[in-house]
C-alpha cells in the first residue's frame, strides 16, 4: 500500500457536516428552551419583575416539592420493577417460541406502541372502575361481595403504568436474551448447575445491558407519565408532572413551575447516571 | 449578479419558505381566530357562531379551542404578535388576563347588543357571552330521592359515592368557595371549607384531576352524585348516561364566560364585531336551545326548554336562583388553597 491511494478529506470530516442540521435542530428547540427554563427559573416573583433565588429556597424549605419530588421517583421504581418482571417473563417466553408464535408475540408486544396512551389509559379505567372487569368478574365468582376500589389507588396506577410501558422493558430483553449463546446454558447444567444457578449465574449477568437499557427506558417513561397518572392516580395524587402543570397552567407561576422542572430534571438526569454507572459495573463483571 | 448554483438554490428556498409560511410575509392577512373552550362548547360555537359571524361579516374565521390558562400563556408569550384575536374565560382567568394588561376594551358605544345584556354580564373589558352553572349531578338510577342541597353531599348513606374535583378548575375552587360559605365562611376565608371536605373524605370516591374526568367518572359507574356542571350533564345525557342535574337550594354557583379582545390584535374590527355577534339574541336564542343548551346573557332571549324548566323561567328569576362568586377576592388566595389542597386531601 501507498499512500498515494489515499484521496479527498477523511471519511470522519464527511459525518461531522452531516450532522450539523442535526446540531442546529437541537440548538433551536432543545438547547434554546432549556436555557430560557433556567433564566425564568431565576426570577423571584410569578411578573418577572426581579431576579432571586427566591424560587429554590422555597423548594428547599417548603416541606412539600421534595416529598412530591420522591415519591415521583419512587412511583417510577416500583413500576420499573413490575415491568422487569412481567418484560423477563415475557421476553423468556419470547425467545424460546417457535417462529410462527414469535410473530404473533412481536405483534402483541408491538401493538401497544402503536396505540394512543390516552386510549390506552381509558381502557384501564374501565378495566379498573367499580363496574370493571376485575371487579364484576370477582364477583361473579363470589369472591368479594361489594366492588373494591381499584381506580384511584397506587396499586391500580403501578399496575396501568407496567402495562403501558411494558414493550420499551421487553424489546431491549428479548435483544440481549436472544445474543446470548444457548451452548453457555447447556454447559452450565452439564457442569451439574440447577436450573437456578444457571439463571442466577449466567443467564442474569449476561443480559445485564438488556435490564438496564429497559430499566432507564420504562422509568423515565413512567414518571413523566402526565395522562396515565392523572387519569388513574386521579386528583388527589400529586407527582411532578401534574405538579408543574398546576404550577405553570392554573397559578401562572411559571418561575416556581420553571424551578421545580429543573430539579425534575437534575433528579431524573442523577438517575441515568446511575443507571450508566451500573452499566459499567455490569461490562466489567462480564469481561471477568 | 452572477446566477451560480448557490445563489438559485437559496431564492429557490426563500421563495418556498414564503409559500410554506405566508405569515412571514403578510402577518396581518391572517384570519380572525377566536380562542373557544374545548368539547360541547367548540361544537356549539362550530355550529352556531361561525356561520352567524359569516353572515354578518362576509369574512370567515377559526376556531382554536383550548383552556382559558392556555390562551393566557399563548397570548402572554406572544404579546406583540398574539396568534388569537377573541378569548373565552371563566372569571378567575379573565381577571388575570386584564391583570396582565392582555385584553383591549370593547367598544361599547359601537356595539348593537352590550345595552341588552343582564347587568351581570355587562363589563367593557370582556362582556360576558354565557353562563356556566354548577349545581348538584347525580345518577337517578342509584339516588333514589333527589338531592336539594349541598349538604347531602355528606349523607352517610352516600359513603364512598361522591366525586369532587381538585382545585385547578373553577368548578372545584367555586365549589370550595360555596362549601364554606354554607358554614360561614366567604371568599376570603375558606377555612371552614377545607374542614367541611376534610369531613366529606370517608364519602369521597374520587377527586378527579379536571371537569372532563369527572364526567367520565359517572359513565364508569365510580360515582354517583357530585358538584357538576349543567352544560357537562347535558352531553352525557344525550350520550345514554344515567345523570340529572339540580340546582341547590342554596343557589347555583353561577360564573360568567367572558369574551375579550386581545391586546395586539391585528383582526380588532373583526373581533368586535364577532363579540357583537356571540352577544345578539339571535345567536344566544339558539344556543339556549337544544342540544346545547347554553345560558344566556342577553335579557331579550325567552328563556324556554330544558333551561326554564331546571334551571329558570327568566332573568328575574335567574338572578334570584343563581349564586355569583367575587373571583377577584378569590384569585387573591387561590394558589394558597390550592397549595393546600395539595396536601391535606390525599385519600
Amino acid at each position: 500500500m501507498n499512500t498515494a491511494v489515499v484521496k479527498g478529506p477523511p471519511a470522519t470530516g464527511y459525518s461531522l457536516a452531516f450532522a450539523s442540521p442535526l446540531a442546529a435542530f437541537f440548538v433551536l428547540f432543545f438547547l434554546a428552551p432549556l436555557l430560557l427554563l433556567i433564566v425564568i427559573s431565576f426570577y423571584a416573583t410569578p411578573d418577572l419583575k426581579s431576579f432571586g433565588l427566591d424560587q429554590y429556597i422555597k423548594i428547599a424549605t417548603d416541606g412539600f416539592t421534595l416529598p412530591v419530588l420522591a415519591d415521583t421517583l419512587w412511583l417510577g421504581v416500583q413500576t420499573t420493577l413490575l415491568c422487569l418482571v412481567l418484560g423477563y417473563a415475557l421476553a423468556w417466553s419470547y425467545v424460546r417460541s417457535p417462529r410462527t408464535m414469535q410473530k404473533v408475540l412481536m405483534l402483541i408486544i408491538v401493538m401497544p406502541l402503536l396505540t394512543s396512551v390516552v386510549v390506552r389509559t381509558f381502557a384501564w379505567v374501565v378495566i379498573l372502575g367499580r363496574q370493571g372487569i376485575v371487579n364484576s368478574m370477582l364477583m361473579e365468582m363470589g369472591w368479594i361481595s361489594g366492588p373494591l376500589k381499584l381506580l384511584y389507588t397506587r396499586g391500580g396506577l403501578i399496575v396501568a403504568l407496567a402495562n403501558v410501558q411494558l414493550p420499551l422493558m421487553a424489546l431491549p430483553l428479548i435483544t440481549a436474551l436472544q445474543k446470548l449463546d444457548p451452548n453457555l446454558e447447556d454447559a452450565s447444567s452439564a457442569l451439574g448447575a440447577s436450573a437456578l444457578r444457571t439463571f442466577v449465574r449466567i443467564t442474569l449477568p449476561l443480559t445485564l445491558p438488556g435490564i438496564l437499557a429497559g430499566c432507564l427506558l420504562t422509568f423515565a417513561a413512567s414518571i413523566t407519565a402526565f395522562i396515565s397518572q392523572s387519569l388513574i392516580g386521579g386528583g388527589q395524587m400529586l407527582f411532578m408532572p401534574m405538579y408543574i402543570y398546576q404550577q405553570a397552567s392554573s397559578l401562572q407561576n411559571w418561575p416556581f413551575a420553571a424551578a421545580i422542572s429543573l430539579v425534575f430534571l437534575i433528579a431524573v438526569m442523577a438517575c441515568v447516571a446511575l443507571f450508566n454507572a451500573l452499566g459499567r459495573l455490569s461490562r466489567g463483571h462480564i469481561a471477568d | 449578479m452572477q446566477l451560480t448554483r448557490r445563489h438559485l438554490l437559496g431564492s429557490a428556498l426563500t421563495l418556498s419558505a414564503m409559500e410554506l409560511f405566508p405569515g412571514i410575509s403578510h402577518a396581518q392577512a391572517r384570519k380572525l381566530v377566536f380562542a373557544t373552550f374545548t368539547g360541547s362548547w367548540e361544537e356549539a360555537h362550530r355550529d352556531v357562531l361561525v356561520p352567524a359571524f359569516k353572515k354578518a361579516s362576509g369574512q370567515d374565521m377559526l376556531l382554536d379551542a383550548m383552556l382559558s390558562v392556555d390562551q393566557i400563556a399563548k397570548v402572554s408569550a406572544a404579546r406583540t404578535n398574539p396568534p388569537i384575536d377573541v378569548m373565552l374565560h371563566d372569571p378567575g382567568p379573565a381577571l388575570v388576563a386584564i391583570g396582565q394588561d392582555l385584553v383591549e376594551p370593547f367598544p361599547v358605544a359601537a356595539s348593537k347588543n352590550y345595552k341588552d345584556l343582564i347587568p351581570e354580564a355587562q363589563d367593557p373589558m370582556g362582556p360576558s357571552m354565557f353562563f356556566q352553572v354548577v349545581g348538584i349531578t347525580y345518577n337517578p338510577e342509584t339516588v333514589k330521592t333527589p338531592p336539594t342541597s349541598w349538604a347531602d353531599l355528606w349523607k352517610p348513606e352516600y359513603k364512598g359515592r361522591v366525586g369532587i374535583t381538585n382545585l385547578n378548575s373553577t368548578l372545584g375552587t367555586g365549589f370550595l368557595v360555596e362549601v364554606a360559605r354554607m358554614h360561614g365562611g366567604n371568599e376570603g376565608n375558606v377555612e371552614e371549607g377545607f374542614k367541611a371536605i376534610e369531613k366529606l373524605k370517608p364519602n369521597l370516591a374520587a377527586v378527579a384531576a379536571n371537569p372532563g374526568a369527572l364526567a367520565a367518572l359517572f359513565q364508569q359507574g365510580q360515582v354517583d352524585i357530585s358538584p357538576g356542571n349543567f352544560n357537562a350533564i347535558q352531553i352525557l345525557k344525550t350520550r345514554g348516561v344515567p345523570v340529572e342535574f339540580v340546582a341547590p337550594k342554596e343557589g347555583a354557583i353561577a360564573f360568567k364566560t367572558s369574551i375579550h379582545i386581545v391586546k395586539n390584535s391585528p383582526n380588532k374590527a373583526l373581533a368586535a364585531q364577532l363579540i357583537d355577534v356571540a352577544l345578539s339574541p339571535e345567536v344566544q336564542g339558539k344556543l339556549m336551545r337544544s342540544p346545547y343548551l347554553v345560558v344566556p346573557t342577553n335579557g331579550k332571549v325567552r328563556m324556554e326548554g330544558e333551561i326554564a324548566k331546571v334551571l329558570a323561567k327568566d332573568t328575574a328569576e335567574m338572578k334570584k336562583k343563581f349564586v355569583f362568586q367575587d373571583w377577584k377576592k378569590i384569585n387573591e388566595h387561590r394558589s394558597a388553597w390550592i397549595d393546600r389542597f395539595n396536601r391535606e386531601i390525599k385519600l
